[in-house]
């Protein structure tokens, strides 16, 4: 093994230039591949994280048919079975957040149209998302607050403002009328347009006796301590729940066709990849296979001297290997401190790109991920290629024929 | 005196796309411990081909290359490699060196496909460089030594394994005069000293004159056996 190193690592500098040439192609692509990975990589993250912070949280527990049907009707009953189950997981759940959530029509004075009216628990609410943040006007809920909070966009709608007074018609519990007149207590700003001109916010109390649905929620978003044991805590309440009644479902399944549109998108970027890939993988090629021409008397040297196929073979795949091998590792080495100083100093948008993501209530920044597999997975891919390449001297050698070759 | 190498009806046929060509036809030689034979002839008589088949670097189409009472001709690809190995050296007239080794290393390197112990392996090959005058060129690569330096360092490989032959291809062919006899010097010495048979094909008459036993062949065929008392 030592001699086949020893020979791989000299035949390697035999031409410093073209060595050093091929590893640095092997470098950029690597570099690139890894700035471009970790900026992708970053911007889904954060993209999930504000989805699962805002939105969905790690775990909800839903009524079994709401999933299918989300309707005031299949709503869960937060009874002694929920909370039997939360006190036993409380070293494991960070905090929970009870919601009540429906359609109900919605009528100032001169206007009505339909919205989202939210009930929720204010003090675990702002552990979840801190709503309090996005407050605009007024004052935020309290528990068991009468008033409501109005997205920004439906108050502007509905010529609406702190102080005044709105009208909730809609369909409760079970086939009853819901309906009460609620004043505005305060204007918060969703960001994300299609919430900012849709939802009320109430207390989950008033919202449950609005909805006459006592003790009922459309979901109870549990947050684990450790957001990496969120599918073994799913797992753990699957069992412990009655399945007849009740539905655990992770962000995962919550945020399927986020998820699906990503990884679309990362199967786009994955062709560009390859196309990079390829412009590499045909660069190793070239120094690989000039490497083999310009050698074939010393093959033939080698094989008269009794050195086996095998042992030229791993010489030949030692080399494709090292020449990657350095290109990842100085790409990897290099790309560390530029992710690391982009992860904690994301790239500030500016301008209607930075209004944009805005609109979709994100921070307007290119955020990077240093993730260890943004860096590992362009390195084993680069490798992988390497091997591939490196089998063609591999067969060459095992073709060979010395009297071909000897002189 | 033992039997090294015999070869019976050897035959080597080319199929050119005109006609087939017989490069060694019906040879009949034995090559006897400690032997220094020159195998001689024109151009295309036949010598390389000769010297591949009995070198086990080429099959016969017909006959039998008996070595140490083994036939190799029979031998599979991988037993030839491992027969080379143990029981051939090679000097040939170019390309002789691994570049990227040193003087030691490439001494040292047949030695090491053997799995010698390192110490013994690293004595041996010292010892071989000393022989042949390198002893102050042992760390030098093949690029920083001359066409002879080089050569001598191939004698030095090919003999330091002891094997039972060396076959030598037109070793003094691209070297000048002084160089080359000074090779021939350091191979008719260990020749003597080390007892080690000596097969050349050449054309180079200053190889021919310190032959014991010169063979001509013509259209691969022996036309001519000489000893001569040397």
């Amino acid at each position: 093994m030592k001699l086949t190193i020893k020979l791989a690592w000299r035949n390697l500098w035999r031409n410093k230039k073209r060595t050093l040439v091929t590893i640095s192609s092997v470098l950029f692509a690597v570099l690139l591949a890894i700035l471009f990975f970790s900026m992708e990589q970053g911007s889904y993250d954060r993209m999930i994280d504000t989805m699962v912070r805002y939105s969905t949280g790690y775990i909800q527990i839903q009524d079994v048919y709401y999933e299918d049907e989300p309707s005031i009707d299949n709503t869960l009953l937060f009874g002694e079975e929920i909370h039997t189950l939360l006190d036993k997981h409380q070293d494991a759940i960070s905090h929970y957040v009870p919601r009540l959530q429906y359609f109900s029509l919605i009528a100032s004075e001169n206007t009505t149209r339909g919205g989202m009216v939210t009930g929720i628990e204010p003090e675990r609410e702002v552990k979840f998302n801190d709503l309090r943040e996005d407050m605009v006007a007024g004052d935020f809920l309290e528990k068991g607050d009468g008033g409501v909070l109005m997205a920004e966009g439906l108050s502007d709608i509905m010529n609406l403002g702190v102080g005044d007074t709105l009208v909730l018609l809609g369909q409760g519990f079970h086939g009853t009328t819901a309906a009460g007149k609620y004043p505005v207590k305060g204007i918060i700003d969703l960001k994300i347009p299609e919430l900012n001109n849709n939802v009320i916010y109430m207390s989950l109390e008033a919202a449950q006796w609005f909805f006459g649905a006592e003790n009922r929620l459309t979901a109870l978003i549990i947050m684990p301590e450790n957001p990496g044991q969120t599918q073994q805590l799913a797992n753990l309440f699957t069992g412990e729940l009655d399945s007849q009644w009740y539905n655990v479902l992770t962000w995962e399944e919550l945020l399927e066709d986020l998820l699906t549109l990503m990884k679309f998108d990362i199967a786009g970027t994955m062709v560009l990849m390859m196309i990079l890939y390829l412009v590499i993988a045909f660069g190793l090629f070239g120094t690989i296979l000039m490497m083999m021409l310009e050698r074939q008397k010393e093959f033939g040297l080698l094989f008269s001297l009794g050195m086996k196929r095998s042992l030229l073979a791993r010489v030949c795949m030692l080399e494709s290997l090292f020449i990657s091998a350095i290109g990842v590792i100085a790409g990897i080495v290099l790309a560390i401190p530029v992710v690391t100083w982009f992860t904690y100093n994301p790239i500030p948008l500016t301008g209607d790109m930075a209004g944009a993501i805005e609109d979709f209530g994100f921070e307007p920044v290119l955020p990077f991920s240093s993730d260890p597999s943004v860096f590992y997975s362009q390195g084993l891919l680069v490798m992988a290629l390497s091997v591939l390449i490196g089998l063609f001297p591999v067969y060459k050698v095992y073709r060979l024929k010395i009297t071909d070759v000897k002189h | 005196m033992k039997t090294v190498i015999k070869t019976t009806n050897l035959e080597k046929v080319y199929n050119s796309s005109v006609a087939p060509v017989k490069a060694v036809n019906q040879v009949n030689l034995e090559f006897k411990e400690g032997e220094f034979t020159a195998i001689v002839g024109p151009s295309g008589s036949g010598k390389t081909t000769f010297l591949n088949l009995i070198g086990g670097l080429d099959k016969p189409t017909r006959g039998n290359v008996i070595i140490d009472d083994t036939d190799i001709s029979s031998m599979k690809e991988s037993q030839l490699f491992d027969f080379r190995l143990k029981h051939i050296g090679f000097v040939f007239q170019a390309y002789n060196l691994i570049p990227v080794l040193t003087a030691v290393e490439n001494v040292s390197f047949v030695m090491l496909l053997q799995n010698r112990p390192k110490e013994e392996m690293e004595k041996r090959a010292k010892e071989m460089l000393e022989q042949v005058g390198l002893s102050d060129k042992i760390n030098v690569r093949p690029n920083k030594l001359s066409g002879g330096q080089q050569q001598r360092v191939a004698v030095a490989r090919a003999l330091a394994s002891k094997p039972d032959f060396v076959l030598a291809d037109e070793p003094t062919a691209n070297l000048d005069t002084e160089s080359a006899f000074n090779l021939l010097d350091i191979m008719s010495k260990l020749n003597k000293e080390e007892n080690i048979t000596l097969i050349f094909s050449t054309h180079d008459q200053r190889v021919i004159d310190r032959a014991r036993r010169v063979i001509t062949l013509v259209d691969g065929a022996v036309s001519k056996d000489e000893y001569f008392d040397k």
